[in-house]
């Protein structure tokens, strides 16, 4: 995983410090990751690893549980695509007894299987489908009670396809390109030009521009030996002579 | 920007070739074997005789033990107090497993307080001696609830009396020892977690003992003894300081008194494996590999000596980056380890760990499989040739993907998962939602409530895994196609695979992704987590438009470590014979001429080095 992933620049000394200590175990800090998602929710930052402490935090002290809590930071995680994270912060979630100390029924049942059927189209790469399926009228609550608290998440969404045709493409069709972004028109341009990428006027094609992985050549690997492995070979004649 | 990743196979592999196994590798007791001693008289003293008076009824199961075991005991509990540990350690592995088959196979050892007698009531003793009698019922026998509650007990008192006591504690016991004590404990607490989350065959006693059960085995006590041998014991500052190359009075002042004392360094030691092991357990990936931060993956640390712990800790490191999708870092883990497997075969197959080390190896092998079909490799021939021999079948039928592909990613993953523990109880403490569960269920729910909970954890991890191995299935079919190809039309490929075009589009995305991943190859020294995307599929395409290019790579053949391992080879059997003694020349010799005596020299020296030099025959013809 990059480094700014294990510490995103973002992160204060303070999550640090509970991130990679042994305070991260210590109930009464809850509401300070707490506080720390839903900054990440307003001001489009991620940070995995300090959401993944306040799931360790509900896995071992039920009581803490919040349902809300839980959903923001799958969503975040949804975008993380194709890196783990989705899966990772499931795996934190136990099974848990018919919880009777909530006020109010857990959304979190219901809307589980939502959210792993989006994870699944984002990590498939099924992008058209994704987002009709997001904007279908069964997901309404999901769109009216949580995405749009989670600033930036479609746009978000749309980071994930661009990683997936910025790596397969050279060029693509605007309006392939569009039905993965889900825009089209202006919007569409205005997103490309943001990106830097340019739309040839003449066949309505956006050129993508050259990365390590759409750069494709091929290649003998040879070998290639360093001195260290040759050092006790050397030593040992030196020793000789 | 342009530039090409570094693809997987252009990083060198890091095994290490030259492992001194003599170092690597700790005795396990083969050449030592306890010898029956008679029990030293003046250790029964008159206060132990009336003691034992005072306990008639006792002493009919006294007088029941047999008096090699009294004498074992006695002798176990004097090497103890002369912290003898050579002594300790032919106790602790020959003679107390020669005199469990001998006496002990189908029942418990005497209980401690019946043999405290021959201690003199020494705590310490009868704590330890209550650790390897409880083990001894967790592997031979059936724990009952009291033993559960019991042992657990008894850990609590041994890591209090370590953690504090007024100072260090001078006790020392042999490295394998402490490593089993970290390792029960751990397994206690897991099949204990196991077998609490069944509540159905539960009885009344056994439930009204969990729900006052209060901190038994939970999961923060366990964190918690492991986190504070780590802190008292300075573990991750060794390490560091160890790395830089401090001096050794320089560590001794960085780790502190505790630090200093080799039971302590190797406590915390195991304990961050133990981290590792618990939080693998139960879900938590990326925490398991942030307490591995400071441990350095190689076989060259004297912390490798004890060769459980370092299977161990190489199989959840492993499983971990399988969970993480990172399965090349997986196969790189699972390379070296069954590499230094298959060397120190030679050594342990007797050893009475070699049993356990090589059920792990099993599992190991065919989580390789699994890695294996989802990112193929060539980084080690002879691993991957074992792994498709033992799961060849299941192999054949995840590489070729389709309908019988996931049953075989099932089946191999059931088989070598960890034992996934659920971090709570079910609700003992609650009778009303206790009775909720143990009523009979609605028809509705019967089919979920049926499945055992014990492997609900598991199969929890298990669909997180086949979510990500079923995304990838059309993965293989395409990528045979483009082999086949140099460029190719996306409608054409598209009707080859009688598939929608843009669908098929949509997939070859998913087969790009799947020819990334992140990895460590390249960042060695780094921590666990740390690592850069590279390549990890030969087969490399972009799509222009409508238009798949399609390139491979291939690899020239490589020579350099087959000539530099044969070289360090030679010089070492030159090396050795040069430094073995001059033979006695036999008489007629005496006169002869000085090259003859070399040669025979070298041919001396060969059969008492027990070499095979070809050459060595060769001159006699």
């Amino acid at each position: 995983m990059a480094s700014s992933w294990i510490t995103p620049p973002t992160r204060t000394e303070l999550i640090e410090d509970l991130v990679s200590g042994v305070d991260r175990y210590n109930p009464s800090n809850v509401s300070i990751l707490e506080d720390y998602l839903y900054h990440q929710i307003r001001s489009e930052e991620y940070d995995c690893l300090a959401n993944l402490a306040i799931l360790k935090l509900y896995q071992f002290n039920p009581d803490l549980y919040n349902p809300d809590v839980v959903i923001n930071i799958l969503l975040k995680a949804l975008t993380a695509s194709p890196l783990p994270d989705f899966n990772l912060c499931i795996a934190l979630l136990d099974e848990r007894p018919i919880n009777t100390s909530l006020d109010e029924p857990d959304p979190l049942p219901q809307l589980l299987p939502v959210l792993n059927g989006l994870h699944d189209l984002l990590y498939r790469c099924r992008f058209p489908t994704f987002w009709k399926t997001y904007r279908s009228d069964e997901l309404e609550s999901l769109r009216d009670n949580y995405t749009v608290e989670v600033v930036g998440f479609e746009n978000a969404v749309r980071a994930v396809a661009v990683r997936a045709v910025k790596a397969a493409f050279t060029r693509i069709s605007a309006e392939r390109l569009g039905s993965y972004l889900d825009l089209n028109g202006p919007d569409l341009e205005a997103y490309l030009n943001d990106l830097g990428w340019a739309i040839e006027r003449s066949n309505s094609v956006v050129v993508i521009p050259p990365n390590p992985d759409n750069q494709i050549e091929a290649t003998v690997v040879q070998e290639s030996i360093k001195l260290p492995q040759l050092a006790k070979i050397i030593s040992h004649s030196a020793l000789k002579a | 920007m342009a530039q090409q990743r570094m693809a997987i196979w252009a990083a060198e592999a890091d095994l290490d070739e030259d492992v001194d196994l003599s170092l690597a590798i700790g005795n396990y007791g083969q050449n030592d074997h306890y010898e029956d001693s008679p029990i030293p008289q003046p250790q029964i003293d008159e206060s132990t005789l009336i003691a034992m008076q005072q306990h008639m009824a006792q002493q009919a199961a006294f007088s029941q033990i047999p008096d090699v075991v009294k004498g074992f005991i006695v002798h176990f509990h004097q090497a103890v107090l002369e912290n003898n540990l050579a002594e300790i350690t032919v106790a602790y592995e020959s003679g107390w497993n020669k005199y469990t088959e001998k006496f002990y196979s189908r029942t418990e050892w005497p209980e401690a307080e019946l043999i405290a007698p021959l201690v003199n009531d020494d705590p310490i003793f009868l704590i330890l001696y209550r650790e390897l009698y409880y083990r001894h019922v967790y592997s031979r026998l059936q724990p009952n609830i009291d033993d559960r509650f019991h042992s657990y007990e008894n850990s609590c008192e041994l890591f209090n009396y370590l953690l504090n006591s007024e100072g260090p504690v001078q006790l020392e016991l042999p490295e394998q020892w402490l490593w089993d004590i970290i390792d029960e404990f751990i397994y206690q607490y897991q099949v204990f977690c196991t077998w609490r989350s069944k509540v159905k065959s539960k009885t009344d006693d056994e439930l009204q003992m969990l729900a006052e059960g209060g901190p038994v085995w939970s999961s923060y006590s366990v964190l918690n003894v492991l986190y504070s041998l780590m802190q008292k014991s300075k573990i991750n500052e060794y390490i560091v300081a160890q790395r830089e190359g401090k001096s050794p009075e320089e560590i001794a002042e960085i780790v502190g008194e505790y630090g200093q004392r080799p039971l302590y360094r190797m406590l915390g030691y195991f304990s961050i494996i133990g981290l590792l092991r618990v939080h693998v357990l139960l879900g938590d990936y990326t925490l398991a590999l942030k307490v591995m931060e400071n441990v350095e993956l190689n076989q060259k640390s004297p912390f490798t000596r004890v060769t459980a712990c370092h299977v161990a800790t190489y199989y959840y490191v492993g499983f971990c980056y399988i969970m993480l999708r990172r399965y090349p870092d997986a196969i790189r883990t699972y390379v070296t380890i069954l590499n230094f497997i298959m060397r120190m075969r030679q050594y342990h197959t007797r050893s009475y760990q070699y049993d356990q080390i090589s059920k792990t190896a099993d599992r190991m092998y065919a989580l390789f499989a699994v890695c294996h079909a989802l990112s193929p490799s060539r980084l080690d021939d002879n691993i991957a040739n074992t792994a498709k021999e033992r799961y060849g079948e299941q192999y054949a039928k995840m590489i070729r993907g389709g309908e019988e592909a996931l049953p075989a990613y099932e089946e191999l993953f059931l088989y070598a998962c960890p034992k996934f523990i659920t971090a709570n109880p079910p609700p003992y403490d609650n009778p009303i939602a206790m009775n909720a569960l143990l009523s009979p269920t609605s028809p509705l729910e019967s089919p979920t409530s049926a499945q055992p909970s014990s492997t609900d954890a598991a199969h929890r991890h298990l669909s997180l895994f086949l979510a990500d191995v079923a995304a990838q299935a059309p993965v293989p079919t395409l990528r045979s196609f483009l082999k086949l190809y140099t460029s190719l039309g996306a409608k054409k490929l598209a009707s080859f695979l009688d598939a929608d075009e843009e669908e098929m589009v949509q997939e070859m995305m998913v087969v790009k992704q799947a020819s990334r991943s992140v990895s460590r190859a390249g960042t060695e020294g780094t921590g666990l987590l740390d690592g850069q995307t590279i390549t990890t599929s030969d087969l490399n395409f972009v799509i222009d438009e409508n238009m798949v290019h399609i390139v491979e790579s291939t690899v020239g053949r490589r020579y350099a470590g087959w000539f530099i391992k044969n070289t360090e080879r030679t010089q070492k059997i030159f090396d050795d014979l040069r430094s073995m003694p001059l033979p006695t020349p036999p008489k007629s010799a005496v006169a002869a001429h000085t090259a003859p005596a070399a040669v025979a020299d070298v041919q001396k020296g060969t059969r008492t080095g027990g070499q095979k030099v070809a050459w060595g025959g060769v001159k006699v013809a």
